[in-house]
């Protein structure tokens, strides 16, 4: 003992300060604190102002597509052009084409307009016409096949006008692009604005962006997302009826039954290994498995939530093993102690304990694949779909679909300048059902949370 | 040193429950219980005394086989009750446990409620026929843990809402509820106060009337007072085992004495 006093370096006693003066190295380190927080917050602060651009941006431009322009006048359903026969035979109402509706429509609008005194002065009648949207014959066609009682009356209606129309309202198109522009003319917007004095033309809460289905470029106003949202909800109940079965069992097998061998060990490793994997690879082999080995139909929901499915079991077997390892391990003992197996262990004291965690795993995990985009592209669902998948009890899986965040990508990808508001507007819609989800999980979490 | 406990061991008359005969524990390479040989006697509390690591909680997990949830642990040698190999082939260990309770050095009440925690037991291992039944075996197990007067208000609120001296007799309560043969003790009053401790010391004292209750502990204080048998453990091996009288006033060996009178460990 004495040999270390003697010949080790000399301790320094510490300086006996009046603890009221911070000294040079308490102030060093309460700096560094300073700094460190500094720098939390800033993180925090910039990432926030991202998140609020980025909602700005969306829905700045999306909120519009919600609205639409419409033009009402009175319609009358001529009998004589529509059910020349006089029988309301369905057979018969069929063979009146939209062309015939598209007459019948322009020539109400053109009576309405005279009635009304609407100068249509530099405009043919064809122009005249043209600022109805070409949807709107083949939409007024379906609900008087749907309701042949309708023929011979005169009704109100409310049909699009064109997407430069539409524009026009919105401030998109002004004189000067009208100009340039082959598909509107000035004259146009002027019998437009007179339009809207009068009270014709208006914008309006449109349901039919929610409840359409797609359209093409010429009629950017008539596209909707309906069968965008039915393929995202197939999809989404086919992923949960697959991945939370198939996560579950996994998970427990894994983390309570399982040898732990090299085997064992191995297929942990590839487990997060897959959850790593790009999502556009898990297309491909959806593609090549599902489309091309076992001939399942392409666009289809089923085959979407199938790739999906494949994509999301990793991250769902990564959050439920979480989940089950935080379970206290004197939950297992006590339940082994008293002599239940090890089923009635984990399926009666730890398995209620983790539904929580595995629940909210869950969750954000599908809400995760409710945004994936890139293996969709890959099976078809980018396809232009005009017809909504049946009903799920009706095979409707296995209908052509599209999903919401595949609309977001193939609006964004087209020409028309008017898809932009209607791109921003399927990202809004997005957002909702991301929020929903989110909003469950939370619920869940509190509901089954034990705090005893 | 063996050849000494077994002649003690031999003298008593009374017949053993469990017997234990060369017993070897490993974990991986490390050889945690070397040649153990014991008899722990029926209807009697026996201590298990020895310094930190010294394998008397390990050689407590081997008689109701919870060591089998460790992989690594590896058990020889022969422990048998009444006879019975607990280590033979057919053995299950759910089944030998049920035979066999144990209490756990932390209070670790299920997160249900008192009823849950006492009924479950009985209600896997289908001991009662109906609710009638259950009730029934609900009130005589938390009566015995003299629990029964504190808690009968309150049957349904959670276990874990219980003090830890209060949990520590809910989880002897649920232990006996399945009627086991032997109770074992790992540690049971090392989270609880004073109070708590004495609590349950008498009862383990009123347990004894109806089981062979092993019971490991730190205090030789309390192993003198609710024991009759006492087992010294050292560094894996079984240094003696003697009458808890005996063990205290006349060690056989010097290490005894040395641990018992606080020179050692």
């Amino acid at each position: 003992m004495s040999d270390i006093i003697a010949t080790g370096a000399a301790v320094p006693a510490r300086p006996k300060n009046s603890i009221l003066v911070e000294d040079k190295l308490m102030k060093k380190r309460n700096a560094a604190e300073a700094r460190f927080k500094a720098y939390g917050i800033a993180a925090i602060a910039i990432s926030l102002a991202t998140l609020a651009i980025m909602l700005w941006t969306i829905f700045s431009d999306g909120v519009s597509a919600f609205r639409q322009a419409t033009l009402t006048f009175p319609v009358t359903l001529d009998a004589a052009k529509l059910d020349p026969q006089g029988a309301r035979n369905p057979a018969d109402l069929v063979k009146v084409t939209t062309v015939g509706y598209g007459t019948l429509l322009t020539t109400a609008f053109r009576a309405h307009l005279q009635e009304k005194g609407v100068s249509t002065e530099g405009l043919d009648d064809k122009a005249v016409g043209d600022m109805i949207s070409k949807a709107a014959p083949a939409q007024l066609r379906d609900s008087v096949l749907a309701n042949p009682s309708l023929i011979g009356t005169t009704k109100d209606i409310s049909v699009y006008a064109t997407g430069r129309i539409d524009g026009f309202l919105k401030g998109r198109v002004t004189m000067q692009t009208a100009e340039r522009d082959a598909n509107v003319s000035p004259e146009q917007l002027q019998l437009a604005d007179r339009l809207r004095e009068a009270g014709i033309l208006k914008l309006q809460f449109n349901s039919g962006f929610l409840t359409n289905t797609d359209a093409s470029d010429q009629r950017p106003e008539a596209s909707g997302l309906g069968v965008a949202i039915i393929g995202s909800l197939y999809m989404m109940a086919l992923v949960a009826l697959m991945v939370l079965p198939v996560g579950v069992a996994a998970s427990i097998y894994l983390e309570e039954f399982a040898p732990k061998n090299r085997f064992t060990d191995l297929i942990e490793v590839n487990i997060s290994n897959l959850a790593a994997v790009p999502s556009i690879v898990f297309g491909i082999l959806g593609l090549a498995i599902f489309i091309n080995f076992a001939g399942l139909p392409q666009s289809s929901s089923l085959v979407g939530a199938l790739v999906i499915t494949l994509m999301t079991l990793p991250t769902i077997i990564i959050a439920t093993r979480a989940a089950l390892r935080a379970v206290p391990p004197s939950i297992r003992d006590a339940a082994l102690g008293v002599g239940a197996s090890k089923m009635q262990t984990v399926f009666h004291h730890v398995l209620p304990l983790a539904a929580p965690g595995i629940l909210t795993g869950t969750i954000l995990g599908l809400a995760s694949a409710l945004g994936e985009t890139a293996p969709l592209l890959l099976i078809g669902m980018v396809a232009f779909v005009a017809n909504y998948p049946a009903g799920p009890l009706e095979g409707g899986v296995m209908d052509p679909a599209t999903a919401l965040p595949v609309q977001v990508y193939s609006w964004a990808a087209r020409s028309d300048p008017a898809f932009i508001e209607r791109s921003s507007g399927a990202i809004i819609v997005l957002l909702f059902f991301l929020v929903v989800m989110n909003a469950i999980a939370i619920l869940l979490r509190r509901r089954f949370e034990r705090r005893w | 040193m063996n050849d000494m406990s077994t002649a003690e061991i031999a003298a008593t008359t009374a017949p053993a429950k469990i017997t234990a005969r060369n017993v070897q524990v490993y974990y991986g390479a490390t050889h945690a219980i070397k040649n153990v040989s014991v008899d722990i006697l029926d209807k009697a509390v026996t201590a298990f005394i020895g310094p930190s690591g010294c394998g008397k909680s390990t050689f407590l997990r081997c008689i109701n086989r919870m060591n089998d949830t460790i992989s690594v642990c590896r058990v020889e040698g022969k422990i048998e009750i009444e006879g019975e190999d607990i280590y033979d082939r057919r053995v299950d260990p759910v089944q030998l446990r049920a035979k066999v309770g144990m209490v756990f050095q932390k209070p670790n009440p299920f997160p249900k409620s008192i009823y849950d925690n006492v009924a479950y037991g009985p209600k896997i291992h289908g001991l009662t026929r109906n609710k009638a039944e259950l009730d029934e075996v609900v009130e005589t197990s938390l009566k015995k843990a003299a629990l029964w007067n504190e808690v009968k208000d309150r049957l349904a609120s959670p276990g874990t809402g219980l003090s830890g001296g209060q949990q520590q007799r809910l989880c002897i309560a649920r232990a006996i509820a399945t009627h086991p043969e032997v109770l074992l003790m790992d540690e049971p009053c090392s989270a609880l106060d004073p109070i708590a401790t004495a609590q349950v010391e008498e009862l383990i004292d009123e347990l004894r009337s109806q089981f062979s209750v092993v019971i490991v502990t730190h205090s030789m204080q309390q192993a003198a007072r609710v024991s009759q048998r006492t087992a010294m453990f050292h560094l894996g091996e079984l240094v003696e085992i003697d009458a808890t009288e005996t063990i205290f006033t006349n060690p056989s060996h010097k290490k005894t004495q040395d641990y018992i009178t606080g020179r050692y460990g």
